[in-house]
C-alpha cells in the first residue's frame, strides 16, 4: 500500500490519484522524496496541471490557491484579500490564516508569522514578515516587508517548504 | 472451433496458465455446468466444450499444437481486421510484490484507413416524456426539434416518434415519418399531461424500431425525459439489456433538474450509449441534429468487448473517454458504442492485480473486440485483444503516458464529485462539503472557473440544506464528466 501524503488515505501500489482527495500520487509511489531535482518537480507540476490553465481574474475576493509541491495538495484560499502564512502552536494568540503546521512547518523552518499574501487590484503579492529563515520566490530571496509580485506557477519557498501559486498571471 | 471463444477464454485462464490453474478452472466449470444439475439450454454443450478445452490444454503436446493453431488464427483475424487498436499502460511493468496493485490500461480503437465510404442507413426512434412537467416551453421545443429531424430525414433512413406518460403511444410511426404533412399533424397532437413511466415509452419505442430495423445500419433510440420514473426501473434496465442484445444503442437526454440521472446513465451505459444534461430545452434542436448527424458518420456499430480477465486481475472500473465520456460498469461483455469514421474510441480500464510472485509476464486479459462494420456489406468482425505485461522487482520510474495521467487527473475530479454525493446521501454532510471545496480548488487549478463556482455553491447548499440541489448534482456530474471530452494537447 502507499499512503497519500495529503490525506493519509491508503491506496494500492500503482494508483495515480488518491481516491479520497484527488492528489496525484506519482511522487509517493517513487520511493525517494529526498533529492528530487528541480527539473523533475517542474515536469511533475506540468503533468499534474491539465492543459493551459485559465485561472480566475484576480479581483478582490477572487479565488487563489497554493499547491504544496512535495505532496501536490492544494490549499484553497477563498473569500479574503490577504492571507498570513505560518505555523500555529498551542496557546498562540494570533493564528495565521494558512496554518502550515501539518507540513512539518517547524522542521522546515517556518516562522509563526512567516509571510503574507496580498491580493491587490494589479495582482498578487507576497510579503516576508521578517521570518527567521526568509522567503524565496523562484529561487530568489526577497527582502523582508517589501511586497514582491507573484504569478501563477511561481514557486514560493518558506524556509524549506515549497508552495506553488495557483492563480492567473496579470498578463 | 465450435465456440467463438478460444479454449483459454472459455476456461477463464491466462494464456500462460499452469496445469494447476487449468485443473482448478475445469473443476469449477464442471461443478457449475454438470448435466446432472443444470437445466438451462445450451449448458450441456458448453460443458462438453469446456471438457474438450481442458483435455486439449492439459496435455503439453496437444496444447503446443493448439497454441500454434490459435496464433495463426489470431494473426489472420488481426491482419483482416478493419479496426486498428493501440494499447497503452500506466506503467510498462508491474511490480512482483506480495500485495495488490492498481494498473491502468488505455485502449484506443480506430477504423483502418481506406475503408469504403458508405453512409449507413439510420433507424432512429425518439421517445418523448409527455408528463405534466413537460407542458409549455419544453414540449414546444421538443416538438419543433423532432419536426426538424423528420424534415431532414434521408430517404434511406427511418424514424419514429413515441410519447409516454403512464402509458405510451406511437405519435409518428416509421411509415409516417417520411410524409412530413402527416408527421406535422400527428406531432401537433402531442400534448403533455400525466405521469412518467419510462418503461412504457421504451417498450413501444423499441417495438417500433424492430419494425424498421436497419440490419446494415445504425439503430438508435433517443429518450427525452424531465422526470423520475417510479417502480419500473428494473423493467427499464431489462429493456436496455434487450436493446443491447438486439444492437440498439440508447441516448438519454435529461431536461431540467428533476430526472433520474442514475437510471439514465445505467440505461445508456448498458447499450454503449450516452447521457446528455440539458439545463434548458432551448438547445434540444441542436442536440437532436447533432445526434442524427453523428449517427450517419458511423463506420462500425454494436461494438463490444468480451472475453475475460486473468484470475489474478479484477476490473475495478471502465470508462469511455472518447467519443462521449461515459462510465461503462465493471463487467464483461461491455457495450462500448459506435465508432465514427473519422474518429476513435478511447477506453480507460482500472485494474486491480492481485499479488504476483514468481512470474515474468502476466496476461492481464484476453479480450475480444467485436462489432458490425458498415462498409459495403455489413459484417460482424472480431479482433482478439490480448493484453499482457512484464513483471519486475524494481520500477524504471518512467512517468505514465500523458494521455493516461491527464485522463486520470480529470477522472479523479469526476470521482470526487461522485464520492461527495454518495457521502451526502449517507448523511455525512460535513465531509461531503469539504470534499466539494477540495474539488473546487482542483477545478480552479484546471481552469474550470464556472464548475468550481458550482462546487462551492453546492458545498454551501449542503451545509444549509443537508443535501445536494437537484440541479447542482447534475451540473457537477455532467460538468466534470464533460471535462474528459477536451482532447489532450498534441493529440492527433
Amino acid at each position: 500500500m502507499i499512503e497519500c501524503p495529503t490525506c493519509k488515505h491508503h491506496e494500492f501500489v500503482g494508483t495515480l490519484f488518491c481516491s479520497e482527495c484527488g492528489t496525484r500520487l506519482v511522487l509517493a509511489t517513487q520511493v525517494p522524496t529526498m533529492g528530487i531535482s528541480r527539473d523533475k518537480l517542474s515536469e511533475e507540476a506540468k503533468a499534474t496541471r491539465p492543459s493551459a490553465p485559465h485561472s480566475p481574474d484576480l479581483s478582490t475576493g477572487a479565488l487563489l490557491g497554493l499547491r504544496v509541491v512535495t505532496s501536490g495538495e492544494l490549499l484553497s484560499l477563498v473569500g479574503r484579500d490577504n492571507y498570513t502564512l505560518g505555523r500555529s502552536i498551542e496557546g498562540q494568540a494570533v493564528v495565521p490564516d494558512v496554518d502550515l503546521d501539518k507540513y512539518e512547518a517547524y522542521d522546515a523552518g517556518i516562522s509563526r508569522m512567516h509571510a503574507e499574501l496580498r491580493i491587490a487590484e494589479d495582482g498578487v503579492y507576497v510579503v516576508d514578515l521578517d521570518s527567521s529563515n526568509g522567503t524565496i520566490v523562484n529561487g530568489k530571496r526577497i527582502t523582508a516587508q517589501e511586497p514582491e509580485p507573484i504569478n501563477h506557477g511561481d514557486i514560493l519557498q518558506l524556509g524549506r517548504l515549497r508552495l506553488q501559486v495557483i492563480a492567473q498571471s496579470r498578463a | 472451433m465450435p465456440s467463438e471463444k478460444d479454449y483459454y477464454t472459455l476456461l477463464g485462464v491466462p494464456r500462460n496458465a499452469t496445469p494447476e490453474q487449468l485443473r482448478r478452472a475445469y473443476r469449477e466449470a464442471a461443478q457449475r455446468l454438470h448435466p446432472d444439475k443444470n437445466v438451462a439450454p445450451g449448458e450441456t454443450e458448453l460443458f462438453l466444450e469446456v471438457g474438450q478445452a481442458y483435455e486439449t490444454l492439459i496435455d503439453p503436446e496437444s496444447r503446443a499444437a493448439y497454441d500454434v493453431e490459435l496464433a495463426e488464427q489470431e494473426s489472420e483475424l488481426s491482419a483482416e481486421s478493419p479496426f486498428h487498436v493501440n494499447i497503452l499502460h500506466s506503467r510498462s511493468e508491474l511490480l512482483r510484490i506480495d500485495e495488490p496493485q492498481v494498473h491502468y490500461t488505455l485502449i484506443e480503437l480506430r477504423p483502418r484507413k481506406n475503408l469504403p465510404e458508405v453512409r449507413p442507413s439510420v433507424n432512429l426512434s425518439i421517445v418523448i416524456d409527455r408528463s405534466t412537467s413537460m407542458r409549455g416551453a419544453r414540449m414546444d421545443q421538443v416538438r419543433s426539434a423532432v419536426l426538424a429531424i423528420l424534415k431532414d430525414l434521408q430517404p434511406n433512413d427511418s424514424a419514429s416518434v413515441v410519447a409516454f406518460d403512464d402509458r405510451a403511444d406511437v405519435i409518428v410511426s416509421h411509415d409516417q415519418a417520411h410524409d412530413i404533412g402527416t408527421a406535422r399533424a400527428r406531432l401537433s397532437l402531442l400534448q403533455a399531461g400525466g405521469g412518467t413511466e419510462i418503461a412504457q415509452g421504451l417498450t413501444l419505442g423499441l417495438d417500433e424500431m424492430h419494425r424498421s430495423f436497419a440490419k446494415d445500419g445504425v439503430n438508435h433510440l433517443v429518450l427525452l425525459t424531465d422526470g423520475r420514473t417510479y417502480g419500473d426501473e428494473e423493467l427499464c434496465l431489462e429493456l436496455a439489456n434487450q436493446a443491447a442484445t438486439a444492437g440498439i444503442s440508447i441516448n438519454g437526454v435529461g431536461i431540467g433538474s428533476e430526472w433520474s440521472d442514475r437510471l439514465l446513465d445505467d440505461l445508456a451505459g448498458l447499450t454503449g450509449g450516452n447521457v446528455i444534461f440539458l439545463n434548458s430545452p432551448k438547445s434540444v434542436t441542436d442536440l437532436l441534429n447533432r445526434i442524427y448527424d453523428s449517427l450517419s458518420q458511423i463506420i462500425a456499430t454494436q461494438l463490444r468487448i468480451d472475453g475475460g480477465f486473468s484470475q489474478q486481475v479484477d476490473l475495478r472500473t471502465a470508462f469511455r473517454l472518447v467519443p462521449e465520456p461515459m462510465p461503462l460498469g465493471d463487467s464483461l461483455p461491455m457495450a462500448i458504442g459506435n465508432l465514427p469514421r473519422d474518429g476513435y474510441i478511447r477506453l480507460l480500464l482500472e485494474l486491480v492485480v492481485h499479488p504476483l510472485l514468481g512470474l515474468d509476464e502476466l496476461t492481464l486479459a484476453n479480450l475480444t473486440l467485436s462489432g458490425t462494420l458498415l462498409a459495403s456489406t455489413a459484417e460482424t468482425k472480431q479482433l482478439p485483444l490480448p493484453i499482457s505485461i512484464k513483471l519486475t522487482d524494481e520500477l524504471d520510474g518512467k512517468p505514465p503516458p500523458e494521455q493516461i495521467s491527464q485522463a486520470l487527473n480529470l477522472l479523479s475530479l469526476y470521482k470526487l464529485q461522485e464520492k461527495a454525493r454518495h457521502e451526502a446521501e449517507l448523511g455525512q454532510v460535513a465531509q461531503a462539503a469539504r470534499r466539494l471545496e477540495n474539488l473546487a480548488t482542483q477545478l480552479l487549478a484546471a481552469g474550470e472557473k464556472e464548475l468550481a463556482k458550482s462546487a462551492l455553491n453546492e458545498a454551501v447548499q449542503l451545509t444549509q440544506a443537508k443535501r445536494f440541489s437537484t440541479e447542482g448534482e447534475k451540473t457537477l456530474k455532467y460538468g466534470t464528466r464533460a471535462l474528459l471530452l477536451v482532447p489532450p494537447q498534441g493529440d492527433s
